[in-house]
């Protein structure tokens, strides 16, 4: 009997509130009255917010330069994308010059960039070519590129497979246009470093050890459509040329968008352009050697500044305006239905006495 | 039920118990205290009691060895045995001598008669299924309050087809307009009827009958019939039907029915054995539907339909990124937080829905049993629901893929000119939806309790470590180079923290008003009844004048048509009206009473104590 009792009081479930579902709680209940003020304050915070990053977005100055179908300089007759088109001259070279204004002085940092259009860097067989160890320079060799970017079978009759370094479509479409800017026939100083994430310098990109760099890449193949090899790539800076040149990071981290831009250079104004970019008649000289014309691609050159949103972009101020008049708007939607609607049903209610007949 | 003793003077003593209707019919010429009796019988029946009538009378000796034999004959006899019984009692049972009456308390279960009126207010029909007599069954019924005084009862017994079927088509045709609606009027049933009742001819018109009346007793039936019964509700009229039993003989209904209700206890464990839920006392079954019934149907429709919303936000966005990606299939965000998804980010918040979610509270569910019939027409959980929430989820998609590309649009983001790539904006899409998906299950719960803010704010939290961490792994364990410099460079953008306020904000900004503006303009009654337990009101005014309005015009004027034209009926009822209960001796049953009245000694006197 005694061992029945002690079964039967394991057996009963535990009156926790946790167990019995009494959990305190609170409800809550989404009505005119809770919402309201909520709608006020939050449309009086936006609106002034928005104001501050419409503000912010105007003061970023920018400047687009199309150079797509920029006349070549050798033959002012053809585009440079024509002679590009032309078979004899694929891997060849086109100088060409456009000359563009800025209208104001360009306050420091100044920020030039190249801009592709209808470049889907974001396709999925693209954006999975690369190898990642390659860059690393864990091997030379590599197997996660896909042909034909991956590989080279019986170079020149030896009878070796030489891979490609660095392998991959990615690597392989590599931007290299030259773009460089003269203010009244004196060159603006641009730098080349420090444009692309602190993170992939420091961790994803690493040239395979040694000294010599020729013979750390001994075996591979610059790929197909590059003109110089990887570790040509900055002959004057050691720490930015073969993997760990900045240029090809910024290019490998591929964009969301098919219009895109990517940071180029920054403007150096440490001397002679101190404080700005001052207002005047610019000319861009570029050395057009990326075929873009046949999948109907433009190329564009984008001198900016940044304000700590980033770069010019009245969208955000747009959208924090907008939503915050529609709160107030919506704030006083409910504050009508509110007084109309619900003062009726609270009278209601409060009628009932203990005289109402059932 | 009676019994012949020898007295130890020799004389023999015929003593009889039974129901009123029957001993006063033997008794001999006028007695004394036959209308006093009759006027205490009544006063017990008043009180509930179950009543038996006892007498007594004296039989000559040689009167009975002249029965002795023909009683003898009668209980060896191979053919009508039965009925040859009967008419040998009926020869000794006479004349007979009333002792008086007796009173037994045999009450029903505490709390039975709550429970069967809060299921009548929920607007759930009852039907007693027994195996007992035609009396009892009635006397139970009343005393459950199934049955009021006020209402008219039908009572079909009938031995054979025909007649069966010619009188529930009189019963249909008496009913006329006012089939299958709420009359007040009660059906009895016995087994032997029923039989004829459940063929194929008839089944129809007696499922009429049953389904106009209030409710429905069916006495004397078989285990096999209670089963068909509860096929026939489930399969002819496509109710949700729930069996509750607490016998043997119950266990094939219980598990006919849709719900099966087991009560465990006196009669053993087979009925909760086979039943889907099992429970202690009858009673019992008002927590069971009204709380945890109405809570669990609540519960699981908010499960599904955020399941469904919010894999359905996420998974949209691939598919507008493929707009923009030229549809190749490439995936804006990176492949283990796309798997863990629904494991680890978003998998908190429908357990706290479905676990957790209280959408009355209990005292009230409880209190207002009008309330469970929310969850009986499907007002939840129905095509046109389910729509609406994955147009909602499409609608949050769009914004919440299209805000952010129009925020990044121009790919500078950061303050020293650097740009982003496609995983940055993936991951800042990706953190927008688990905050808004997140912040949305909180919008669908009624009742936050702990466990709820964990779920919400901890999901949220656990993704924001999760993305640290996830960032840092690469080169050490080879998974995710794509992720590196992610977290760095996502917290570190002014953008996302911009983004973060507003278009979480935006994306739920539509659902916030459509919930104010409904609970304005289409307040249901357990709203009110929120609101007014929130101002520490008492919900019972409104919640009496809200069900009053139920009951209309129509229904009102049919009442009365009905109990004018059955008045006749009525009288005839009031006149056979039982006083108290009949207390069936269970004929043929396990244990005989003459076996039961011999166990004991009654020369030894009782033990005290007990």
């Amino acid at each position: 009997m005694a061992s029945d009792d002690e079964q039967s009081e394991s057996r009963r479930p535990q009156d926790t509130k946790f167990k019995q579902q009494r959990l305190p709680a609170w409800q809550p209940v989404l009505t005119a009255t809770n919402v309201l003020p909520f709608m006020f304050a939050i449309g009086l915070a936006f609106i002034p917010l928005g104001v501050a990053f419409l503000i912010t977005s105007n003061q970023v100055q920018e400047i687009m330069v199309d150079y797509t179908h920029c006349k070549s300089q050798d033959d002012p007759s053809l585009t440079c994308a024509e002679y590009l088109a032309n078979s004899n001259n694929t891997g060849g070279s086109c100088f060409c010059e456009v000359t563009f204004t800025l209208p104001t002085n360009f306050t420091a940092p100044v920020f030039i960039y190249y801009s592709l259009t209808n470049y889907y860097q974001n396709h999925r067989r693209y954006v999975k070519s690369r190898d990642n160890d390659q860059l690393r320079g864990k091997k030379i060799s590599s197997s996660d590129c896909q042909d034909p970017f991956l590989k080279v079978e019986n170079y020149s009759g030896t009878g070796r497979d030489y891979t490609y370094a660095p392998c991959g479509a990615i690597a392989n479409s590599f931007f290299n246009d030259t773009l460089k800017i003269y203010l009244n026939d004196s060159e603006v100083k641009l730098l080349n470093t420090g444009i692309a994430w602190s993170t992939d310098r420091s961790t994803k990109y690493k040239n395979p050890p040694g000294d010599d760099f020729a013979k750390a890449f001994n075996n591979t193949l610059k790929p197909r459509n590059w003109q110089k090899p990887v570790y040509d790539l900055d002959p004057s800076n050691v720490h930015n040329t073969g993997y760990e040149n900045e240029d090809l990071m910024v290019w490998m981290r591929t964009a969301a968008l098919p219009t895109f831009r990517k940071l180029y250079r920054r403007v150096d104004t440490s001397n002679g352009f101190q404080g700005s970019l001052p207002a005047g008649n610019y000319t861009l000289r570029v050395t057009y050697q990326y075929p873009t014309v046949q999948f109907n691609g433009g190329k564009r050159m984008v001198i900016s500044t940044v304000s700590w949103l980033g770069g010019k972009n009245p969208f955000l101020g747009i959208a924090y305006l907008v939503v915050g008049s529609l709160c107030i708007v919506i704030g006083f939607v409910f504050l009508i239905i509110h007084l109309k609607i619900g003062k009726s049903a609270s009278t209601l209610s409060s009628e009932i006495s203990s005289r109402t007949p059932y | 039920m009676s019994v012949i003793v020898r007295m130890p003077d020799g004389t023999i003593k015929l003593m009889i118990k039974g129901a009123d209707t029957v001993i006063y019919d033997r008794l001999e010429g006028d007695q004394p205290f036959k209308d006093i009796t009759i006027q205490h019988l009544t006063d017990f029946a008043n009180l509930g009691l179950r009543t038996l009538c006892v007498a007594v009378t004296t039989i000559a000796p040689d009167f009975y060895d002249d029965w002795k034999e023909l009683y003898f004959r009668a209980s060896t006899s191979i053919q009508n045995r039965e009925k040859k019984l009967e008419e040998a009692a009926e020869l000794i049972e006479r004349n007979l001598q009333l002792l008086g009456a007796t009173a037994i308390e045999d009450r029903l279960q505490d709390g039975v008669i709550e429970t069967i009126s809060n299921l009548a207010k929920a607007e759930i029909k009852t039907w007693i299924l027994t195996g007992d007599k035609q009396e009892t069954a009635v006397n139970i019924g009343y005393s459950c309050k199934l049955f009021t005084q006020s209402m008219v009862l039908l009572i079909i017994n009938e031995t054979d087809i025909d007649s069966t079927r010619e009188c529930l088509t009189r019963h249909v045709n008496e009913f006329g307009e006012h089939l299958r609606k709420e009359n007040e009027v009660g059906l009895v049933i016995d087994g032997q009827t029923l039989n004829f009742a459940l063929s194929y001819d008839c089944c129809q018109d007696f499922l009429d009958v049953a389904m106009s009346c209030k409710g429905v007793i069916c006495c004397r039936v078989s285990p096999l019939q209670k089963t068909e019964i509860v096929n026939l509700i489930r399969y002819r009229v496509h109710a949700i039907s729930l069996a509750i039993g607490d016998g043997a003989n119950d266990v094939g209904m219980i598990q006919a029915a849709h719900v099966g209700v087991g009560i465990s206890g006196v009669e053993g464990l087979q009925a909760a054995c086979a039943s889907d839920y099992s429970i202690a006392q009858f009673q019992y079954l008002n927590k069971l539907l009204f709380v945890h019934g109405a809570w669990s149907y609540h519960r699981l429709t908010k499960l599904i339909l955020y399941s469904f919303y919010k894999n359905i936000c996420l998974h949209l966005i691939e598919f507008w990124f493929a707009i923009l990606s030229g549809f190749s299939g490439q995936v804006l965000f990176e492949r283990w937080t796309l798997g863990f998804y629904n494991v680890l980010f978003t998998a908190a918040p429908p357990f706290a829905l479905g676990l957790f979610d209280r959408w009355c509270s209990a005292e009230a569910m409880l209190r207002f049993p009008v309330l469970y019939k929310s969850s009986q027409n499907s007002e939840f959980f129905n095509i046109r629901i389910f729509w609406l929430w994955c147009l909602n989820s499409v609608f949050h998609s769009i914004l919440l893929f299209w805000l952010v590309v129009l925020a990044l649009e121009q790919d500078v983001a950061f303050e020293d000119g650097k740009i982003g790539d496609y995983l940055f904006l993936g991951n800042m899409v990706y953190t927008y939806v688990i905050v808004v998906v997140c912040i949305k299950a909180g919008f669908e719960m009624n009742a936050w309790t702990w466990v709820c803010h964990v779920a919400i704010w901890g999901s949220i939290v656990f993704w924001f470590v999760f993305f640290t961490v996830y960032c840092h792994l690469w080169p050490t364990i080879d998974q995710a180079p794509e992720m590196v410099g992610m977290d760095v460079n996502v917290f570190g953008c002014g953008i996302f923290w911009i983004g973060l306020f507003l278009i979480p904000l935006t994306t739920l900004l539509r659902d916030v008003m459509w919930k104010v503006l409904h609970r304005i303009m289409f307040k249901s009654i357990h709203e009110e009844v929120q609101e007014l337990e929130m101002k520490h009101e008492d919900p019972a005014k409104m919640v009496i004048k809200a069900t009053r309005k139920r009951l209309t015009e129509t229904a009102r004027l049919l009442k009365n048509v009905f109990t004018r034209s059955t008045n006749r009926m009525q009288e005839v009822q009031s006149e056979m009206q039982p006083r108290g209960y009949a207390f069936s001796q269970e004929e043929h049953g396990v244990v005989l009473q003459s076996e039961l009245i011999r166990a004991y000694d009654t020369t030894v006197e009782k033990p005290e104590g007990l």
